[in-house]
């Protein structure tokens, strides 16, 4: 019950925040996924049962009833309480969502010296910052029915969107640490199902819509891309001389922004739509009513914030783990990835980003001869794929499972979902990426190994330094 | 249980688009880009210039705003 009507009241919150434009096919699919499993519930679970679900908040937020929430008042402060405590979660889930998401565009140009690393996140940042905007200045006009939906009403529980935001923060970081690029969206709802499996039971999943919204467009979304990614490539090497390469590097910028410019209209919706959603449930704000200027204003901030801070272990990752990029490579993958993005998002097939981005990065290093793709690390990636919505569900229920005490539980689940936050950036610590040392194209590395920075680093290349001296040493002899 | 015929579309419209602007980069990098003797410099020029719309295409398909121009083009 739980999840049904949380996932729909949050899919059909984040579709009405943007629906005139045809690009938010992903939550299209998250609304009829959801659609799907609420009419199911709506005819087998009698609303009494949801009054046990969410304890955190003891009034039931109602829908549908005029005066839904008759006990408000001996509960008001629990329920303000928990929607800012919502939305400062969202806010973080925006934020990790824009240093997650940055790799997708600017890693790329980030890695052939197209862009110095500050200024690719600068660039995305501003266009994150900007694409939040475009999109809801549109939107002011949308009904979106959220109110009148059936007699009984619907019940929204805060504290299941509590939980989820959990699963998905927690998840993001994870694989931030570890450099894995993964879809932030499927972390959102793989923490949200946890989260409502633990209020309605495994029967509330719908598995078949599951898998063809979900789990088989990931598996598509990396294939397309690379296909797309491994020609262009092969056209680009075809048409030009090996020394006039170099003329790619700008073309990149403009690419790379595109996609980050598109990246910036969809993402923030999702917390825009979470954010708006909470207030709707928490009787702040009339149902049927577009995202308050505000929560706009602080969705973009965020996101551009995020962005900003750069997830510099992801872009090694995606610039320099999976394959070396040359120029001409390096814009082959960016506009594969624009083309499939707005291709899908257009079309009639939502595909998630980052996988898409994964998968033109692959696509361009099996394009170019010479160039060799490492599959441990895109494997590692793919895995990472695998476990996102089933990890994100887990910490989601746990989180979910814990909040059912009430205020202690939900007390409880912030204090130790804090110390986890810290302990993965003490953890992240340890090993340092900064933008310094992605400062340096990838040909740098190749052409000339020549060691830079500390002592550390000087004596490690040493041995590969010397290795290539001996082998240069016969023909330097000859030269002069 | 998958739209295989939408799937298809945005195959071929990712397709078409990516490659497309590869293409029309690509020789536009060949005519006018670096190393190049200038002789037919202007077909390069008008090469980066179309692929420049193609581009602006996709930035007015990203903005929602020019969504309804579109619509009625």
């Amino acid at each position: 019950m739980g999840f049904k009507h949380s996932i729909y009241w949050l899919s059909k919150a984040t579709a009405f925040s943007a629906p005139q434009n045809a690009g938010r096919l992903w939550i299209k699919s998250l609304y009829r996924l959801s659609r799907t499993a609420y009419r199911g519930a709506r005819h087998s679970a009698p609303v009494e049962s949801t009054r046990r679900i969410h304890m955190g908040i003891r009034s039931p937020l109602r829908f549908g009833l005029p005066g839904g929430s008759p006990t408000v008042c001996s509960t008001a402060v629990n329920i303000e309480l928990m929607v800012a405590l919502v939305i400062a979660l969202a806010l973080f889930f925006d934020f990790t969502n824009g240093f997650h998401d940055t790799a997708n565009a600017m890693a790329t140009p980030i890695a052939t010296g197209a862009l110095r690393p500050r200024v690719a996140v600068g660039i995305a940042a501003v266009l994150n910052l900007v694409g939040a905007f475009l999109s809801t200045t549109v939107a002011n006009t949308i009904s979106g029915g959220l109110i009148n939906e059936g007699p009984s009403g619907v019940l929204i529980t805060p504290t299941l969107i509590f939980a989820g935001l959990l699963g998905a923060i927690l998840w993001n970081l994870v694989t931030w640490v570890l450099g894995l690029p993964s879809s932030s969206s499927h972390a959102l709802f793989g923490g949200l199902i946890g989260a409502a499996i633990v209020g309605a039971g495994f029967a509330s999943l719908n598995l078949t819509v599951l898998l063809s919204k979900i789990v088989l467009p990931a598996v598509l979304a990396p294939i397309v891309a690379g296909l797309v990614s491994f020609l262009a490539t092969r056209i680009a090497y075809a048409t030009t001389k090996k020394r006039q390469r170099d003329g790619f590097r700008v073309g990149q910028i403009f690419t790379s922004s595109l996609v980050s410019l598109a990246h910036g209209t969809n993402d923030a919706q999702k917390t825009m739509g979470v954010i708006t959603l909470t207030l709707i449930a928490g009787g702040l704000q009339p149902a049927n009513s577009s995202p308050q200027f505000w929560v706009i204003l602080v969705c973009a901030l965020a996101i551009a914030m995020g962005t900003y801070t750069g997830g510099w272990r992801i872009i090694k990752t995606l610039g320099h783990g999976i394959t070396d990029i040359e120029p001409a490579q390096g814009f082959a993958a960016e506009a594969a990835t624009a083309a499939t993005i707005l291709a899908s998002t257009h079309l009639g097939f939502a595909l998630s980003t980052t996988q898409v981005a994964s998968g033109s990065v692959i696509g361009t290093g099996i394009g170019r001869k010479g160039a060799s793709v490492r599959w441990r690390t895109a494997g590692r990636i793919a895995l990472g794929w695998v476990i996102t919505i089933p990890a994100a569900a887990a910490v989601g229920a746990l989180a979910a499972l814990v909040a059912h005490f009430g205020w202690w539980g939900i007390l409880f689940d912030a204090v130790v979902a804090t110390l986890i936050f810290v302990a993965i950036f003490l953890i992240s610590r340890r090993s340092r990426v900064t933008a310094h040392d992605l400062a340096h194209a990838n040909p740098a590395h190749f052409v000339r190994p020549k060691p830079r920075g500390n002592k550390a680093k000087l004596a490690a290349a040493a041995a590969t330094a010397a290795a290539a001296a001996t082998r240069a040493a016969p023909a330097k002899g000859v030269e002069p | 249980m998958i739209e295989w015929s939408s799937f298809l579309v945005v195959t071929l419209g990712a397709l078409a688009g990516g490659c497309g602007v590869v293409v029309l980069f690509s020789l536009g990098v060949r005519f006018a880009g670096p190393e190049t003797d200038g002789s037919r410099r202007g077909l390069g020029i008008a090469c980066f210039t179309v692929c420049a719309l193609v581009v602006a295409v996709g930035v007015c398909l990203v903005i929602p705003y020019f969504a309804p121009f579109f619509a009625r083009l």
